[in-house]
């Protein structure tokens, strides 16, 4: 193919039962390579599941994917051998040492040793490693066991990563660090998938699909999927301190208004019509502030995930 | 410790561990259903009056008094003959285990008899396998007596008759000795696996940690986890005592009071047994080898079950007062066959009290100092 | 050797070695139960309480009760009072009570009957007990009356192969050898595929391009070699301490052995396929290994059990392997008993591990 950049992963209506429990349901998407493509939704909303199946350690009872031009139904060994995993459990070894995970994860994929002693230098420099090696895992801090999960899911160099919660009860300052490594992943050439529940994280993806119920609900780059969600401009009213509620309540019944969504002491508000804010603005008490804001991440997903009737 | 216990803390952990049990249905199928199944299966299956054991024959004599001789062995149900043709190798089939013994008459037999003269019947068992040859010996005894009288007539009379009175299970019957030996099986085995592995469970996958981490007390703790338990296994004790009675129809002829009694002190022992092993190890595999090794191989080998305490070694024999099974092992015999009283089974009680406070306090120590670091 | 079995093996005895408690448990404990199981346990009968009841100056009583003591087989009972209430406190076990008018006036008028109280809880002991005492008085009343021939005519010299003492320990050892080696590989394989399930790291493996064959045979093959290490200690301490004959070619010994390994390994592998939990693995090899240990020949004899229960024991790996290890240590092995029990083994272990294979399954559905 000349056209570049190829599509690595093509998943077309895949869809899986556990009894009668749909728990993906016909979901469709593709994604190119270099790309961080990010999955977001509630607990349960099928995320881990599609990782799954996509790595083939999943069946799916229905539907297509390709991963590097691999049917999953055809030959899950050499999936395997493209991609990597990074899961939401802890997959170490805490018994055994830093080198010694390695060594074994190098043993299942069959690499040689010379070529896992270089990988590890690299590897280790990559993830900014700098324990002893022969330090037992129990004995690392949370952040540094997740790097070497990375480091141990990303030792045979595939050329796409899964990372399921990658973050998930890290500090800040290390998921900060982790997401640099994502990104250095990515201009690699190397295409990473992530799930997540950080919202800040997600707005670094090229590309976010919204998860409910097992169907995607939406999917785009973080910008689009903001306009696409509000094409009218999202208002912020801030009542001022110890006002009552009386007032936002008569708001919500207001015909003119969309949604109101409180946030904390503050109010978002869409308007059904753009023009009409000016109109609200003139309604409201004079200690009342409002401005029109940029909708975030958070807006969206819970306009979408969380849904509504508008 | 600064908080005193309180019961309604122990209350919810035992909640919690009631949940675990209920939505884990092959668990509670397993502490009820396996001592149906084993009791069952055993009483019925362990028989120690061994029938049909097979002989090869080799009567070089082949005279009248040779087959009247034979003929003895054979009416007696307890052997099955089968009469190996002359020039045969005798031994073949007792090196290949297909029978147990070899029966020799050499010529001159039929001669020696009708001369009233002593004469000697060779017999080959297989040793290899002394579980029945002890039996086999004392089933050619009573028949080498009754053929002797056939053969030689009455003038053998021994001038003292013994009088033997096989009290507390007169039938001599395999299931009554058995039964009531199961019950000390089950549940020393259920209340010691059941403990060792839930408790390392907990320390395996960190949440005994988060436990640690809310005020619950130690003590609540050990009470929670293990109050389920101790009602699982008084049912399947229940259960065994049911069948003994009712399916096998073995007497209990003691006090009820003083079985539950004896129940509770040994099912009490065996958690604390079961918790310790899960603080020694803090893993489910080495739990479980352990709860084998400290559990089940001494309740089965060395607690009288099958193998009598009395003929051990005196070391031996000694060093079986430290097994609790040991102890309710014969208070459970007493109460079921003999009829024993609070009187006659001081000793046991009293030992199996004794262990049962030191195992207890050295389990709830260890446990407390474990988590308190 | 494929890398990937070799990095299993590796990893293994890492996780192995590297838990002390697991070594103990491993290579220490055995030969301790070993010892401590061959010497405690006989099913011989001795240590008999008894007691004998009878008249001030009956001298006859008096010298049965000495001629049982002297014996060996009997010991003092503690205690007096009601016959019937000694035995059921346990304080004696057989109790003889002369005729009121005593033993020596009773045959002097031309025979007495003496009454012997056993307790029959355990019948098999009970029975051994009245044979002793048969015995014993038999051999007072010949030297009482020697005038009378009491000699048996008729003689059934009966001779025990294999193990002529009658030793108990050559009879248990083997059995014990067979329980502690169970333990280790049912145990240790059934758990151990599971709990990398459980505590995450299975993902670890399946997201591996390895093959089905590679995983089953790098989890359990560690085991075989540990459990091919325990055997061999096990085989010393019961030559050295015991004396156990070894009456066949080691290489018999160790095609038994290996046969036996592979077959518990593959079933613990079976019940790891089976189970979702550890505890649920441990419940299935408990449920496997109690009838496994009781129904092996080791304690109860097999051959009159009815016949449902000698189909199950049929299927039982330690029962053909009992039997393989006394025909080799005591028996100094027939072929077609040591090829017809390994054929046994041979073929329930090809069912386990075809049944483990097929049941395994790479993904976590």
């Amino acid at each position: 193919m000349s056209k570049a950049p190829p599509l690595v992963v093509d998943v077309q209506d895949l869809t899986i039962r556990f009894g009668s429990f749909v728990a993906v349901n016909r979901i469709s998407f593709s994604v190119k390579q270099g790309e961080i493509f990010g999955f977001l939704g509630a607990n349960g909303a099928g995320k881990t599941t599609t990782i799954r199946m996509l790595c083939g350690l999943l069946i799916p009872n229905e539907g297509e994917a390709y991963i590097s031009g691999i049917s999953i139904h055809q030959d899950v060994q050499a999936i395997k051998t493209k991609v990597g995993y990074m899961s939401q459990h802890f997959t170490l070894y805490n018994d055994l040492t830093v080198a010694e995970n390695l060594a074994f994860a190098a043993d299942l994929r069959k690499l040689e040793e010379t070529a896992l002693e270089k990988r590890k230098k690299e590897l280790f420099q990559f993830v900014d490693f700098t324990y002893p090696e022969k330090i037992l895992v129990k004995n690392l801090p949370g952040g540094v066991k997740q790097q070497i999960s990375l480091a141990t899911a990303i030792l045979h160099d595939p050329d796409i990563i899964f990372l399921d919660e990658p973050t998930a009860g890290v500090a800040p300052l290390v998921r900060a660090k982790f997401w640099k490594l994502i990104n250095k992943l990515a201009r690699a050439g190397k295409t990473v998938f992530v799930t997540t529940h950080y919202l800040d994280e997600a707005e670094q993806c090229d590309r976010i699909a919204l998860m409910r119920d097992g169907e995607i609900i939406a999917l785009d780059t973080p910008k689009k999927l903001k306009q696409k969600t509000f094409p009218e401009p999202l208002l912020e009213i801030e009542p001022p301190l110890g006002a009552s509620r009386s007032w936002m309540d008569k708001l919500k019944v207001d015909p003119k208004i969309a949604v109101i969504q409180a946030y904390g002491r503050r109010y978002h508000v869409l308007v059904k019509n753009g023009k009409e804010w000016k109109k609200i603005s003139r309604k409201l008490p004079r200690d009342y502030l409002l401005r029109k804001i940029q909708p975030s991440l958070e807006d969206v997903f819970i306009r979408q995930v969380e849904g509504d009737p508008a | 410790m600064s908080e005193v216990f309180r019961w309604s803390r122990a209350f919810s952990v035992a909640r919690k561990e009631v949940r675990h049990v209920w939505r884990d249905p092959f668990t509670l199928a397993w502490s009820i259903g396996l001592p149906l199944i084993l009791v069952i299966f055993f009483g019925y299956a362990i028989d120690f009056n061994v029938r049909d054991v097979q002989l090869n024959i080799a009567d070089r004599d082949n005279t009248r008094a040779s087959r009247q001789f034979l003929q003895q062995f054979s009416s007696s149900q307890y052997f099955k003959l089968k009469h190996v043709k002359p020039g045969e190798n005798v031994r073949r089939d007792l090196d290949q285990e297909r029978i147990k013994g070899v029966l020799i008459i050499e010529p001159g037999f039929g001669r020696a008899v009708g001369a009233k003269q002593p004469t000697t019947v060779q017999l080959l068992l297989d040793g290899a396998d002394n579980s029945t040859v002890g039996i086999i010996i004392g089933y050619v005894a009573g028949i080498q007596k009754a053929v002797q009288q056939k053969l030689y007539g009455e003038r053998k009379i021994m001038p003292l008759q013994m009088k033997s009175r096989f009290l507390f299970n007169q039938e001599q019957s395999s299931q009554w000795f058995i039964v009531p030996g199961l019950v000390v099986i089950v549940v020393g085995l259920l209340s010691i696996l059941l403990t060792a592995l839930t408790v390392a469970r907990e320390w395996e996958n960190g949440s005994m940690e988060l436990l640690l981490s809310t005020p619950v007390k130690p003590l609540e703790i050990i009470l929670g986890k293990l109050a389920p338990y101790l009602v699982i296994v008084l049912i399947s004790a229940g259960l065994v005592y049911l069948i003994a009675r009712f399916q096998f129809g073995i007497p209990f002829r003691g006090s009820h009071l003083l079985f539950v009694g004896g129940v509770i002190l040994f099912l009490t022992l065996c958690l604390a047994q079961g918790l310790l092993i899960s603080v020694i190890t803090r893993q489910q595999q080495l739990a479980m080898m352990l709860s084998f090794i400290s559990g089940l191989l001494p309740t089965l080998l060395l607690s009288g079950f099958i193998f009598p305490i009395e003929s051990m070694p005196k070391f031996f024999y000694y060093f079986t007062y430290i097994l609790a099974p040991r102890w309710f092992m014969v208070i459970s015999r007493g109460l079921f066959l003999k009829g024993a009283g609070i009187y006659e089974l001081a000793e046991p009680l009293l030992m199996l009290l004794l262990l049962n406070i030191i195992l207890v306090v050295v389990a709830i120590k260890s446990f407390k100092q474990d988590m308190e670091p | 050797m494929n890398q990937t079995i070799r990095g299993f093996i590796k990893k293994e005895f890492i996780q192995v070695f590297r838990d002390k408690r697991m070594l103990v448990l491993l290579f220490i404990a055995p030969i301790i139960q070993l010892t401590l199981f061959g010497y405690a346990i006989s099913n011989e009968v001795r240590n008999i309480r008894l007691a004998v009841q009878f008249q001030p100056g009956d001298s006859m009583a008096r010298h049965i009760e000495e001629r049982a003591l002297a014996s060996g087989w009997f010991v003092p009972a503690t205690g007096e009072g009601d016959p019937f209430v000694l035995v059921q406190s346990g304080r004696a076990e057989v109790v003889l009570v002369a005729p009121p008018k005593g033993l020596t006036t009773a045959l002097r008028s031309g025979g007495g009957e003496i009454q012997v109280l056993l307790d029959a809880t355990n019948m098999i002991r009970a029975r051994g007990i009245e044979q002793y005492l048969q015995a014993i008085i038999w051999e007072v009343l010949a030297g009482e009356f020697p005038q009378q021939d009491l000699k048996p005519v008729l003689n059934i010299n009966t001779r025990v192969l294999y193990n002529p003492a009658m030793k108990t320990s050559y009879f248990l050892v083997p059995g014990v050898m067979v329980v502690l080696m169970c333990l280790l590989t049912v145990i240790m394989t059934s758990m151990s595929i599971v709990r990398e399930r459980e505590i995450g790291t299975f993902e670890t493996l399946v997201t591996a391009p390895v093959r089905n064959w590679e995983i089953l045979l790098g989890k359990t093959l560690p085991f075989v070699i540990l459990a091919l290490v325990q055997v061999t200690l096990i085989l010393i301490a019961a030559v050295l301490i015991f004396g156990l004959p070894m009456q066949s070619p080691l290489w018999k010994f160790y095609l038994a052995a290996f046969m036996f390994i592979c077959t518990t390994v593959a079933i613990g592998t079976m019940i790891s396929t089976m189970s979702r939990t550890q505890q649920q693995a441990m419940m299935g090899s408990f449920l496997f290994m109690f009838p496994g240990i009781l129904l092996s020949g080791m304690m109860f004899p097999l051959e009159n059990m009815p016949k449902a229960i000698m189909g199950i024991a049929y299927l039982n790996p330690l029962k053909y392997f009992l039997t393989l290890l006394r025909n080799i240590l005591l028996k100094g092995g027939d072929d077609w008993v040591f090829w017809s029990n390994l054929g046994a083994l041979a073929l329930l272990a090809v069912v386990a591990m075809a049944f483990s294979f097929n049941r395994f399954k790479q993904t976590l559905n």
